[in-house]
């Protein structure tokens, strides 16, 4: 019996997803479970498992192509067992289709796809390269007037399985050598007009380095000046929540000094032992995290969102927190953290803050999120606001702790301080809520012996 | 080379004609004593007489008919409309007798008739007299059509219209008279359906009548300072048409422009690009535009008819616009 690999459902709001990679190839034993291709769907870059054992028959919808859920993507067949004839008619990289003598030339109706845009703009050269070289114009981004699939599109589609970058203005001729000397255009500084990049800008960026140009730079940026950079799939998303999260929610921020003096010699105590015992070190985030979700027990309107006009307290304190990644931003949330012991909550934040710089989170796990917290202490900054993490009300920044002078029983002393900082949607949550709620959560990390130790 | 004006290699190829052949005479209105309305036959009269030189009465079909006459039994008239504007008046005779006589009687009789006849705005001739309505004869079969731009083209084009057994549409462009180009001595022809690459390039094929052609050649050096490829097409007869060569140069480029002063609606340009949608579909890279007069009558106004005119800028907008899609 065959069986459909479809494109699963890879989160509530995941409606389609992009095939990166095939892991096994036509005509490979697949055995059930074992990984079958790797698929991208907003953040996220997941593996699939086989849904059975057999031979990968068919591939059905090749790398690079976005399709919705629950697509049949492949099929896996018993061995010796023929494809059974549905799926003939089902694959996208084949463009010639035997067509019995005398019948018309019909097109394939795309009986996979069940929604996506219908209308594809592309000129007919275009078109004629995509069918020669079975490429499914679906797969490409156009970046022609109006969206328009030019040739070259394909063309830097089948280089390198991506859409042609942002459009860079060139002469064609610039183009074509650019091409043949593999230079990205996004890279020579055009000196045309509006930038037009020249057959002799290309020419000097190909020519090599004269010896005076060779000294020794140190280490930059992996970005150049006047460079245009296509958005990814990641910087899309947090571009659009951004400004939808400042746009939407009006902020107000709160600042306080905590002293940090004790929990940093609470944290001396318990850290070998539990590094010992447990294979985790404790780091100050997991005391922030904990804390913050005991003080969002007692404050859950923080833990909220706005729907409609309606405020929704969540039924869960779920702690996000923010990981830099080399290329955008994502926030795994440790769930129920305020019912989690620091271990756990240690060891799900070591797990997270590594799979999250693999690219490898689950969707669930990046929105699961009730409240966000986001350090910037180890850049040295002293503090910052944030934006609303939506559809979150609250987020915490912590800036770095260090000895400050400070006026205690009337002497002056140093002491280890932090200051943190809480931004709040002043549509649902007053001024003095989250005061109260940030003077809560100092007392807890300058308490820590009550707040964390509980026998 | 040396070189000629327009107007000078117009005369000198008639001269020749009427040199070479005794059969060949001329037929028009104002082209004896007066010399032509644009000179274009200044001095013939006083050279070959009133017999091989004569002026017409302002009858169009009686000059059309009577060079007719005349082919048929034998001569070879060069006949002149001094404005294309007026052909209407003898469309019957141009296109109903000329044209179709040879097929209707089965081939007995051959019309190896010259028809000239100038062209183009830019002189305030207004909705008579400026008209480019060259593209609407390539409707009907059985003319030959020459659409010469250059001083070179106008000289060859012209012996090869006088030696063909059929009737020709000869058509100079007005505005072209004063132009210099190189002109060998003697006799030499140009080829019908032959067009002219006046300019190569790999990215954009422009296709170009008349003293279009020096304005989109003026256009393609420009953007060749540039980095872009402009191919100038001549195309110098409508019919017959080079298709080979237009689209050759379209397979390599895959966007095109053509550029003629003719009104918009039907114009030779529209015929070039459905040549192109049905041979060449699959090469199509951007639309393809076409450079145009307005669908409007020749203005009076100078401010106008300027503004009514193709011109460069115009040219290269279209340009910049199918390298959108490059």
């Amino acid at each position: 019996m065959a069986v459909e690999v479809v494109l699963p459902a890879l989160g509530l709001t995941v409606e389609k997803g992009t095939i990166l990679q095939w892991l096994k190839r036509e005509g490979d034993v697949v055995t059930k479970g074992e990984s079958l291709y790797e698929v991208e769907a907003d953040k996220v870059t997941t593996e699939v498992e086989s849904p059975a054992s057999g031979i990968l028959k068919k591939i059905l919808i090749p790398e690079g192509v976005e399709v919705p859920i629950l697509t049949v993507v492949a099929v896996i067949t018993e061995e010796k067992e023929e494809l059974p004839e549905k799926y003939r008619t089902m694959a996208v990289e084949k463009p010639e289709k035997k067509v019995e003598p005398g019948a018309p030339k019909i097109q394939e109706p795309s009986v996979f796809l069940t929604s996506g845009p219908t209308e594809i703009k592309a000129p007919p050269a275009a078109r004629r390269l995509a069918k020669e070289r079975g490429v499914d114009l679906r797969a490409i981004k156009g970046s022609g007037p109006g969206g328009a699939i030019l040739v070259k599109d394909v063309e830097s589609f089948l280089i390198k399985g991506m859409p042609a970058g942002p459009k860079v203005l060139t002469t064609p001729t610039a183009r074509k050598l650019a091409e043949r000397e593999s230079i990205p255009l996004s890279f020579i500084k055009g000196t045309g007009i509006s930038g037009r990049v020249m057959k002799a800008d290309v020419m000097a960026a190909k020519s090599p380095p004269k010896v005076s140009e060779l000294k020794p730079r140190p280490p930059v940026s992996k970005y150049q000046l006047g460079q245009v950079i296509p958005m990814n799939s990641i910087r899309k998303v947090i571009a659009k929540r951004m400004a939808q999260s400042k746009f939407t929610a009006p902020h107000i921020y709160f600042y306080n000094d905590v002293d940090m003096e004790k929990l940093f010699s609470l944290r001396e105590e318990f850290l070998t032992e539990l590094e010992q015992v447990h294979g985790i070190r404790i780091s100050m985030n997991d005391f922030f995290i904990k804390a913050t979700a005991l003080a969002l027990l007692e404050y859950p309107l923080l833990n909220s969102k706005v729907s409609g006009e309606e405020i929704h307290i969540f039924p869960e304190i779920n702690i996000g927190l923010a990981v830099a990644m080399e290329d955008g931003l994502v926030v795994p949330a440790i769930p129920r953290a305020d019912q989690l012991s620091l271990v756990e909550i240690a060891l799900y934040r070591a797990d997270l803050v590594e799979r999250a710089r693999q690219a490898k989170l689950t969707i669930e796990e990046m929105e699961r999120g009730t409240f966000t917290i986001s350090s910037l202490a180890q850049f040295d900054i002293t503090f910052f606001t944030a934006i609303l993490n939506p559809p979150q009300s609250g987020i915490l920044t912590l800036g770095k702790v260090e000895p400050k002078p400070v006026v205690m029983d009337g002497q002056v002393v140093v002491r280890k301080t932090m200051r943190q900082g809480l931004s709040v949607d002043h549509r649902i949550i007053d001024g003095a809520v989250a005061a109260a709620f940030l003077q809560s959560l100092k007392k807890k990390l300058e308490n820590p012996y009550t707040t964390f130790v509980k026998l | 080379m040396r070189e000629l004006t327009f107007r000078e290699a117009v005369v000198e190829a008639l001269d020749m004609a009427l040199e070479r052949d005794p059969r060949v005479f001329l037929l028009g209105e104002d082209i004896g004593y007066y010399g032509g309305l644009f000179q274009a036959t200044q001095g013939l009269l006083q050279k070959y007489g009133e017999d091989r030189v004569m002026d017409s009465p302002i009858s169009e079909s009686a000059i059309i008919g009577a060079g007719i006459g005349s082919a048929i039994v034998g001569m070879r008239p060069i006949v002149e409309i001094m404005n294309i504007d007026f052909m209407p008046v003898c469309m019957d005779q141009l296109v109903n007798q000329a044209a179709k006589m040879r097929y209707m009687f089965g081939g007995k009789m051959k019309i190896p008739l010259v028809i000239r006849c100038t062209c183009g705005a830019g002189r305030g001739g207004a909705a008579h007299h400026a008209q480019a309505t060259h593209g609407v004869f390539m409707h009907f079969p059985g003319l030959k059509i020459a659409v010469p731009g250059t001083p070179h083209d106008v000289k060859g084009l012209l012996f090869t219209a006088i030696e063909d057994e059929n009737p020709v549409l000869f058509v100079e462009d007005k505005m072209m008279y004063n132009v210099k180009g190189e002109v060998p001595e003697g006799y030499y022809t140009v080829p019908f359906g032959k067009a002219a690459i006046r300019h190569e390039g790999e990215d954009v094929t422009v296709i170009a009548t008349l003293r279009m052609g020096y304005r989109a050649l003026a256009v393609a050096k420009e953007m060749e300072e540039k980095g872009i490829g402009v191919e100038v097409i001549d195309p110098r007869t409508l019919c017959p048409l080079d298709k080979e060569t237009i689209i050759n140069s379209f397979k390599k480029t895959g966007k095109m422009v053509i550029v003629d002063e003719g009104n918009r609606v039907g114009n030779f340009g529209s015929e070039v690009a459905s040549i192109i949608a049905e041979e060449a579909v699959d090469y199509i890279q951007a639309p393809i535009l076409k450079v145009t007069a307005p669908h409007v009558p020749v203005p009076y106004s100078p401010v106008l008819e300027k503004f009514y005119i193709p011109d460069e800028e115009r040219i290269r907008q279209a340009v910049y616009r199918v390298l959108e899609y490059a």
